[in-house]
């Protein structure tokens, strides 16, 4: 082997490694026959083909008997739309859809002549009819030809199925080599010839290629293969029985929702006193003041051009009530996740139970949890700025335990050993330690929030989300993309003021 | 005298791992070995069956490799660390009975440590950190604050005050944790190589310091190390210790001349004896000695038989006679010959 | 015994002089503020009685001038509340509503009056009596409002001394929390010099403008019964608005009759694979997919997994949701794979070249920024509606997370690898494919994972633009408030969540064990 890549005399007496041995049990069944091939696959670097009969003449069958899923499944699909041309061109109907179109074209035709006969305009009437009549006959004759093509679609499906019969023949034993090879390094890879595999595939097969040919070959198949032949009473019988129920537990849970109402409203009442109802000049100048003070000057330039983009396009009061929104949402989602967050870092059972509703809240689409929400809460500000916090809650919940579990055990222990209380470590050590985890949790939620305005806005939250909703609807574009930006210069404000202060607690 | 022992272990046991209460049945009643419960239970054996006294004013030292599991036992003192099975008794209290509050408690006012890795608090100043047991304590600020000037300047880091952790050395870091330690003002210190990462002219500058101060003060110290020179120069005793056990307890003087086995002759081997070994460990009674040709005992130096190999070298080289020693009373009783005197200084006897 | 001698030791330790510090924290009256903050250090738990006067007098200002910023905004706003309170009480025109109501009430009577006078009139006695029970409720509320007026007008003097009261307390707890604050602010200075230190004129002046400012225009518009429209509305009609708004639809209008050919180019290539999908999908008989689906659960997931999908698609179909949830899957197949095609390029090249990363990094964060509606709405511009369009802003959402950890993992592969390749003259290709890639392999699967997660999340919304598929059902029902069906077509997504990532996770676990 070493001639043809002109290695350096010392390496060509180098001794052949000989894996046949490893390759018959790799091999299982037709162990001589593959160590052969195998090992001179190996020894090849000129890309020779090594034709497979057995893959040939089983195809997928081979594959799924040697543990070669991916090219099952691959070969399977192509076999299968080479086998529904050939369906078609032996028994399929495939002048079927235009002989329908020119049996609708001449009925028409007649209808209209019908009519004409008895109306005036006979003349134009006529000529419509003829001209579809016309119509029909092309379209009967294109169908003939179409039936008679039949050897074409048949001919196309033979060549394919032979074409991929082949190459599986010329690739059969390559892939089995790379399977082999990985197989060298992790046992678990499936290996040998396995008559269960065998069987497997072959009852797959049994099942999956006639349902499909008879589907796209017939021209008409049973409906039931079409659509699963669902009773619709079960929908209609279940959804009336949801409604009764959410009726029913909205109606005796009423204390419960109105009380988490009350609360929700009672903040956000308060935020909206002091940005909305409080004069604009006012709530400007803070921002930018706080924008200042908090982070630096260049972000309080942003804030104030942002500010004034708001202002002057008119979306001053509908940013203040997003903004509202955005804060109560935030504001709970702080005031419940930090809580959280440190409970989960101490007590690893709760955290691997409540892990998995962490996740869910942030993979549902939040459309899905909007609808018990409006049942339970119904429309407006309040049900918005739930959902709000059930889509924003997860980052500050899951930084916070993080930034806690990182928190040096030593550092920890050192307190403990100066006889400090839990709490006292608590306040004094793992909470500051915490700190920047904790920050960037707060940073997420409050981002996330804005992302859910528009979303929001569709259970009758007022503000830049219901423009943007609004314009949607009317495909008004220049309007929902003024509003959008308003509503990513908000997002963006809130982001660099609170990611300043923080940043600027880091230098120290 | 039962008084005076502060510290007390009663055949402690430390393992760690999910089943460490069934490994320690195992061990308890088959007597297994370390290997043998890391095989079947998948528990390591932190320290085993230890028991040791330190009394009042002592600076006990503990010392062995790495991993010998001298950390875990200091842990045990002021319970960071509960024990599998065994007794802990500080300042006359059972530590195991404590309420977490008492154990508070006593941690707060009367334990003092120093860890192996700092653990200072990266979040406070230096001051903040050498005050923060104080804090604990609910002393008022100006009085934290005078405390942690004075123990700062104890370790030398005055005009450090201001600064945060991660602006000092990591030498510098340690002795803030000393600092923090001494800030208490404990009775018991308990020392996690305190020194390992010092340059060797303040390490012994701050032994000496530490050793006059505890001498002073009578506090009891803990003292972990793993340099022997360490453990000799400060040490009123030395426990060595071996895969979690304690393989022998001395006065450094005991220890080198007299190792209980191999794993300690090892260690000692290379230790300079000569500030360790006196001369009436090495002298030869003088009704026993057998003078040779041209020597005159009358004519050898006198010299007291409790000085140590140090002093007899410097009288050796002033003379070609043997030496006789003294008793109290100044009567000869033995005599170090050239010989015997370098036999001495190689540590044999 | 011993520990006395100790005790006594560092008792009589030399008593740790701040004031020279302090005086050069405070600037002015460096002894008053040393003698106090020594009485605070004093104290066990940082608390005691001491009364800066300069603080209660000028609250905000002190604030300012001393750079307790925080103490700004607290005293302020106290300050404002008790300020309106003031306000409102003694010139505030507090039974202005009460008393408009009534006016209007006692107009209402006179009609209802005149009726009554005109029924009389056409001798209509029925409607004279019904007339006239009206009126005499008009004249009630009338009266009840004219009281109501009366007396929160009579509640001005309980206000104005509530706000006295309330300023007067503010003012006190001003002077009480002034110099604690004030000491916590010297110790932090004392490690950290960049605090702010001293007595600063122009901040206390800067502070005086605020709140002066703040003061008059909150007092205006809470106390005056009708304040000025400048200062409740933005001084803006919505012509600019409108103006803008019609400037962008025009050039919107023009780039998509110009670009005509190329939207629709795009979405006719992505038509052809959505068909693809769809008939592979929607066109296969349902057990043929179903069993592949629950096949392929079981291989890369586990028994537990596979047996959750065919109760889940078991749910799909008895619900009659089979073809809907078909649909949305093939929507989101083709966005994931469209966003893994072209992410995973992308990626590679801004791990590559770090000035096309610069340039690209701000553009990705505004994708994942913007909210998705927002650019649902050029989309419809360019595209029109319908399934393409829906992917295109599917894709929009989904590609960010595949780019960015794609470049992520690749520039995490450990240099030194790297180094050792080329030294053994590996080629850019050889190094990408095999090590750059399988190293980042990890990082890669989780942008995938992320991708079809985000790509699904709008796929839902994506039912605004009559992309169809479950989430179509789930806004119906929102409009109408049908919870019943609401529920089951949301179970019917949050099941097609659950699977796909199931499936992907367990793929990425595998990949991760094998690689
Ligand atoms: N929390 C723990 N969990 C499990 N095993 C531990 C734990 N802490 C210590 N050990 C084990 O206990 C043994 C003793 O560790 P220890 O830290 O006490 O050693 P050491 O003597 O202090 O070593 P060094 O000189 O390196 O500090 C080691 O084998 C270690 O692996
Ligand atoms: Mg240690």
């Amino acid at each position: 082997m070493s001639e043809e890549t002109g290695m350096p005399d010392v390496l060509e007496e180098v001794p052949e490694l000989d894996l046949s041995d490893s390759i018959r049990d790799f091999a299982g069944a037709n162990a001589e026959y593959y160590a052969e091939t195998l090992t001179r696959i190996q020894a090849d670097t000129e890309n020779i083909k090594f034709w497979n009969m057995s893959a040939v003449l089983l195809g997928p069958v081979w594959s799924a008997a040697r543990g070669l899923w991916s090219m099952f499944w691959l070969f399977t699909l192509g076999e299968l739309v080479a086998l529904v041309q050939i369906g078609k061109g032996i028994w399929g109907d495939l002048g079927a859809a235009k002989m329908a179109e020119a049996e609708k074209f001449s009925q028409r035709a007649s209808e209209i002549r019908i009519d004409a006969a008895n109306s005036g305009n006979a003349a134009t009437s006529l000529e419509i009819a003829d001209n579809l009549d016309n119509a029909a006959q092309i379209a009967m004759a294109e169908a003939q030809a179409l039936g008679d093509n039949w050897w074409l679609y048949l001919s196309f499906g033979l060549t394919a199925f032979a074409a991929l019969r082949v190459v599986q023949g010329m690739y059969a034993n390559r892939l089995y080599e790379m399977q082999y090879s990985r197989w060298l390094v992790n046992r678990s890879i499936p290996s040998g010839f396995s008559w269960n595999r065998l069987g497997y595939a072959a009852a797959m097969l049994v099942f999956i290629v006639p349902l499909t040919l008879y589907r796209f070959t017939v021209s008409a198949p049973v409906s039931w293969m079409v659509d699963f032949p669902a009773n619709k009473d079960y929908f209609t019988v279940s959804s009336n029985w949801l409604d009764g129920w959410f009726d029913r537990t909205a109606d005796s849970g009423k204390e419960f929702f109105d009380a988490i109402t009350l609360v929700a409203q009672a903040v956000l009442d308060t935020i909206e006193l002091a940005l909305v109802d409080t004069p604009w000049p006012v709530v400007a100048v803070l921002l930018v003041l706080v924008a200042w003070r908090v982070a630096s000057i260049r972000i309080a330039i942003f804030t104030a051009a942002s500010l004034a983009y708001i202002g002057i396009l008119g979306l001053w009061e509908a940013s203040m009530i997003s903004i509202v929104m955005v804060g109560t949402a935030s504001f709970f989602c702080i005031l419940i996740g930090i809580p959280l967050g440190i409970w989960f870092a101490g007590n690893e059972r709760a955290y691997t139970a409540a892990r998995p509703v962490l996740d869910l809240m942030q993979t549902i689409p939040p459309f899905v949890y909007l609808i018990p929400i409006i049942a339970f809460f119904g429309t407006g500000k309040v049900p918005g700025v739930l959902a709000t916090i059930i889509f924003a809650m997860p980052p500050v919940v899951r930084l916070t335990a993080l930034g806690m579990r990182q928190v040096s055990p030593m550092v920890k222990e050192a307190a403990a050993a100066f006889g400090a209380t839990p709490r006292q470590i608590l306040f004094g050590v793992e909470l500051p330690l915490a700190r920047p985890a904790i920050m960037t949790g707060v940073n997420q939620t409050i981002l996330m929030s804005l992302s859910m305005v528009v979303i929001a806005s569709l259970i009758g939250a007022k503000g830049l989300g219901q423009e943007v909703l609004v314009a949607l609807q009317f495909v008004a574009k220049g309007q929902g993309i003024l509003s959008g930006l308003a509503i990513l210069f908000c997002a963006m404000m809130l982001d660099r003021i609170v990611q300043g202060r923080f940043q600027r607690q880091e230098e120290r | 005298m039962k008084d005076d022992v502060v510290i007390k272990l009663k055949s402690a046991w430390k393992i760690f791992g999910t089943r460490a209460d069934e490994a320690m049945k195992a061990i308890e009643t088959a007597g297994i070995g370390k290997a043998e419960v890391l095989e079947q239970y998948g528990a390591v054996v932190g320290i085993a069956d230890v028991s040791f006294n330190v009394r009042r004013g002592e600076i006990f030292c503990i010392m062995g490799l790495s991993g010998s599991g001298k950390s875990t036992l200091v842990r045990h003192v002021n319970r960071l660390i509960e024990p599998t099975s065994g007794e802990i008794w500080l300042l006359g209290q059972d530590v195991m009975k404590l309420s977490p509050s008492a154990l508070r408690e006593v941690r707060a006012k009367r334990i003092g440590m120093v860890f192996q890795h700092m653990a200072l608090l990266p979040h406070r100043s230096v001051r903040d950190n050498v005050a923060y047991p104080l804090e604990i304590r609910g002393e008022s600020k100006a009085r934290r604050w005078n405390v942690s000037q004075h123990t700062l300047g104890l370790v030398g880091l005055e005009g450090f005050e201001d600064r945060f952790p991660r602006e000092l050395s990591g030498g510098m870091q340690q002795r803030v944790g000393l600092a923090r330690a001494l800030a208490c003002d404990p009775d018991v210190l308990l020392m996690d190589e305190p020194f390992s990462a010092l340059d060797p002219l303040i390490r012994r500058q701050l032994q000496d310091q530490f050793m006059a101060l505890s001498d002073q003060l009578h506090k009891t110290t803990l003292f972990i190390t793993h340099d022997l020179d360490e453990a000799i120069r400060l040490g009123t005793r030395i426990a060595i210790m071996k895969d979690g056990r304690i393989v022998q307890i001395g006065t450094p003087e005991e220890i080198v001349t007299n190792p209980a086995d191999d794993y300690v002759r090892d260690f000692v081997q290379n230790i300079s004896k000569l500030k360790l070994i006196f001369a009436h460990t090495i002298q030869v009674p003088i009704s026993d000695y057998a003078a040779k040709q041209g020597e005159d005992l009358s004519l050898s130096p006198r010299i007291s038989q409790d000085v140590d190999l140090d002093h007899l070298v410097d009288v050796a080289v002033t003379t070609n006679q043997p030496i006789v020693t003294t008793d109290e009373a100044g009567a000869d009783i033995g005599v170090v010959s050239k010989d015997r005197l370098l036999q001495g200084i190689k540590g044999g006897k | 015994m011993e520990t006395n001698i100790e005790i006594q030791a560092v008792d009589e330790l030399p008593n740790l002089d701040i004031s020279e510090s302090v005086t050069e924290f405070t600037g002015t009256s460096g002894k008053y503020y040393a003698r106090e903050f020594g009485r605070i250090q004093e104290s066990s738990n940082g608390y005691c009685w001491t009364f800066n006067l300069a603080s209660a007098l000028f609250g905000p200002l002190w604030a300012t001038a001393r750079g307790l910023w925080g103490l700004f905004w607290v005293f302020s706003v106290l300050e404002v509340i008790a300020a309106v309170m003031i306000g409102l009480g003694s010139w505030g025109d507090l039974g202005a509503d009460q008393f408009a109501r009534a006016e209007r009430l006692a107009g209402n009577y006179e009609r209802m009056m005149e009726r009554v006078e005109s029924a009389i009139e056409q001798g209509d006695e029925e409607g004279e009596a019904s007339f006239r029970k009206r009126a005499d409720g008009l004249l009630k509320a009338q009266e009840k409002a004219l009281a109501d007026a009366e007396e929160v007008e009579a509640g001005a003097t309980r206000i104005l001394v509530t706000g006295i009261i309330l300023l007067v307390l503010v003012k006190v707890f001003e002077g009480l929390v002034a110099n604690i604050a004030y000491e916590r602010q010297y110790t932090r200075w004392r490690a950290d010099r960049k605090v702010r230190s001293g007595f600063n004129r122009s901040s206390g002046i800067l502070g005086a403008v605020i709140v002066s400012f703040v003061y008059v225009v909150t007092l205006m518009r809470f106390t005056s019964g009708n304040p000025p429209e400048i200062i409740t509305e933005f001084p803006i009609d919505n012509t600019i608005y409108l103006q803008i708004s019609s400037w962008i639809d025009y050039w919107f209008d023009i780039a998509s009759r110009n670009f005509a050919f190329l939207f629709f180019g795009i979405s006719r290539a992505i038509r052809i694979i959505l068909d693809g999908v769809e008939t592979l999908l929607v066109g296969t008989p349902w057990p043929v997919v179903m069993a592949v689906i629950i096949i392929f659960a079981y291989r890369s997931a586990g028994s537990r997994v596979a047996i959750f999908t065919a109760a889940a698609l078991c749910y799909l179909a008895v619900f009659g949701f089979w073809q809907k949830s078909m649909a949305t899957v093939a929507l989101l197949g083709t966005a994931s794979f469209l966003c893994i095609a072209i992410g995973i390029p992308l990626g590679v090249w801004f791990a590559r070249s770090q000035r096309a990363y610069t340039f690209a990094r701000p553009v990705l964060d505004l994708m994942q920024t913007l909210p998705s509606f927002v650019y649902l709405i050029p989309i419809i511009a360019f595209f029109g509606t319908g399934k393409p369009p829906g992917i295109l802003a599917s894709m929009i959402f989904g590609l960010p997370p595949i780019i960015r950890l794609t470049a992520l993992g690749i520039r995490e592969v450990p240099k030194d690898v790297v180094e050792a390749a080329r030294a053994f003259g590996a080629t850019d290709m050889q190094i990408l494919r095999g090590i750059e890639v399988p190293l980042a392999t990890p990082s890669i699967m989780a942008g995938v994972n992320q991708t079809i997660m985000m790509c699904l999340s709008l796929v839902v919304i994506a039912a605004l633009i009559d992309a169809k598929g479950l989430g179509y059902d789930v806004l119906v029902a929102l409009q109408y408030a049908a919870k019943g069906q609401g529920i089951l077509a949301g179970i019917a997504i949050l099941f097609c969540a659950i699977i796909i990532d199931r499936v992907v996770q367990g793929r990425f676990k595998d990949a991760e064990k094998g690689g």
